[in-house]
């Protein structure tokens, strides 16, 4: 998939890479429009100073949002279990995969994404390790809050009373790790001026070329040759430095 | 003849009375005395007076219980039984004894249900009054999962959309309010209930107990420190399980980590998390040189 831009920027063109699917695009929005809801009405409980808002009918209309969302974010993944089974067993083995480079991309993720340095990444495959631990925390978080939240919907007063506090508990610090994460997600997917293909690949499902060599080199050249470039640029680097300081 | 003068003092004092007896039909509610409910197992014959006495003043509706082999009728507190008489089979001093006992809200020193409650429905009144207020309340249900005594009964109108009402023993606070007893207090034969300041209940109670003690060597007070004290004060001729009351009864540990801790640490963390993404939106916004960007 290639664009030839027109006007004064003729001459240029991006070449666009596939990295999700209709289905898959289709069901992040959903899940989006579940979670803020979600996220709102159970916030407003939670937080005492919100409190006008969840009293009396006004709360029980919070209750209902929060049950008929909650069907929503729970629905995606089985949605996408049948209708994708291969392809999202295979997101999943993505997500849970990591490797050394990992702990050196966390290394220069700061610099890079806080102080905008521009520094060369290490090799990352489809999904760089920010957006792995943000999938991992989502699917933790979508399975906890599933077996959570379930129950105190229909099994109050059924299951003894310290397994129902402990429920309420376990909801309310998986609301404070995800909402938490959703903030950050929010803002390196939709504020951050660097970011702007995230955006553009969760409408159209594509990146441009020299986006995915320079952030996802493993997927884009495969690893091994990825791994040996990597290596091969540190080497050179550390020459360089080295002759610089001789 | 009244002159001007003194037909203007008069009026002045008769809307000051006026004044004065409408604030004073209601301060029963912002008194600072706690009020108690005793009662006396010793002089109660398990009549269940008290028991229709409640649903008469608070409109509850009648249902059909099995009534097989149970003394017990209904089973237990629901949604329309806020007070119960319930019956104790128990060898006292030997003997074989039918011990009853008037079950409902304690209307505790320290009430968990109140601490949980996210609307003030369950509101801990300076008067020592749970109250509950139907109008606020929006069927959360947390009250019926984390009271010691398990007393908040939910009255569940579908359990797909979480409609509900919780419910519970009020003391009849709109009677109390106005400087009436509670009805159950009011409708007792035996004189076992009795109603006032917490500090005349107790004392009254302490006598019974010193009273009762050479002919009843178990005789005990329950109520007096349990969770803050509870509002209602119990003389039991037999130790407190026997009643199915629990021993030493506790405020939830989980309720306190939850209320203490995990709700202010969590706006703290939302309250840090937003401040640092806009620092950093702004540290970023100067350094980036986008024409490095991909």
């Amino acid at each position: 998939m290639s664009v030839q831009l027109r006007g004064t920027d003729a001459g240029i063109s991006i070449r666009w890479i596939p990295k999700y699917t209709t289905l898959e695009r289709v069901l992040h929005w959903v899940h989006t429009a579940a979670f803020i809801p979600l996220s709102v009405t159970g916030f407003i409980i939670y937080a005492s100073w919100l409190m006008p808002l969840a009293q009396g009918a006004a709360g029980e209309s919070l209750r209902l949002i929060h049950r008929i969302s909650a069907v929503f974010f729970g629905g995606v993944p089985i949605v996408y279990a049948i209708l994708a089974p291969r392809r999202m067993l295979m997101n999943m083995k993505e997500f849970l995969t990591f490797s050394r480079y990992d702990l050196e991309w966390l290394k220069v993720a700061f610099p890079y994404y806080v102080l905008g340095r521009h520094k060369d990444m290490p090799p990352q495959p489809r999904f760089n390790t920010g957006e792995r631990l943000t999938a991992v925390v989502m699917v933790v978080g979508t399975i906890v809050f599933g077996i959570t939240g379930l129950p105190m919907w229909f099994l109050r007063g059924i299951m003894p009373d310290w397994l129902y506090q402990a429920m309420v508990i376990v909801h309310d610090l998986m609301f404070i790790v995800t909402f938490a994460m959703f903030v950050v997600h929010f803002y390196l997917a939709v504020v951050h001026p660097m970011m702007w293909q995230s955006l553009v690949s969760m409408r159209y499902g594509v990146v441009s070329e020299s986006y995915a060599r320079e952030h996802h080199t493993m997927w884009y050249y495969g690893d091994k040759r990825a791994k040996e470039m990597w290596e091969k640029h540190l080497k050179t680097t550390k020459e360089g430095a080295e002759t610089s300081e001789s | 003849m009244m002159d001007r003068r003194s037909f203007l003092k008069v009026s002045a004092a008769g809307l000051g009375a006026f004044a004065l007896d409408g604030a004073a039909a209601l301060p029963a509610l912002a008194k600072e005395n706690r009020l108690a409910m005793f009662y006396d197992n010793a002089k109660c014959v398990g009549c269940k007076a008290c028991q229709m006495a409640c649903k008469q003043w608070n409109k509850l509706d009648p249902f059909s219980t099995d009534p097989e082999g149970i003394y017990e009728s209904p089973e237990g507190l629901a949604p329309d039984v806020w007070t119960l008489i319930k019956l104790a089979d128990y060898p006292l001093n030997e003997r074989r004894s039918f011990l009853f006992i008037k079950v409902g809200c304690m209307h505790c020193g320290e009430p968990a249900c109140a601490a949980v409650c996210p609307t003030k429905a369950l509101l801990k009144l300076p008067n020592g009054l749970v109250r509950l207020d139907q109008n606020l309340c929006n069927g959360c249900g947390y009250c019926s999962q984390v009271c010691p005594f398990h007393i908040p009964q939910m009255r569940v109108l579908s359990q797909l959309s979480g409609e509900a009402k919780s419910t519970k023993c009020t003391f009849c606070q709109d009677r109390v309010a106005l400087g009436l007893r509670p009805y159950c207090v009011q409708s007792c034969p035996a004189g076992a209930l009795d109603w006032g300041d917490r500090e005349a209940m107790l004392a009254k109670a302490k006598s019974r107990l010193e009273a009762l003690k050479t002919d009843f060597p178990q005789v005990n007070l329950y109520g007096e420190n349990e969770l803050g004290g509870l509002g209602r004060l119990y003389l039991l001729l037999a130790p407190p399980e026997v009643y199915g009351l629990p021993q030493d009864p506790a405020f939830p540990p989980g309720v306190s980590l939850w209320q203490k801790v995990i709700q202010p640490v969590g706006q703290v963390a939302f309250g840090a998390t937003a401040l640092g993404i806009v620092a950093a939106f702004f540290v970023v916004r100067r350094k980036v040189h986008m024409e490095e960007v991909e």
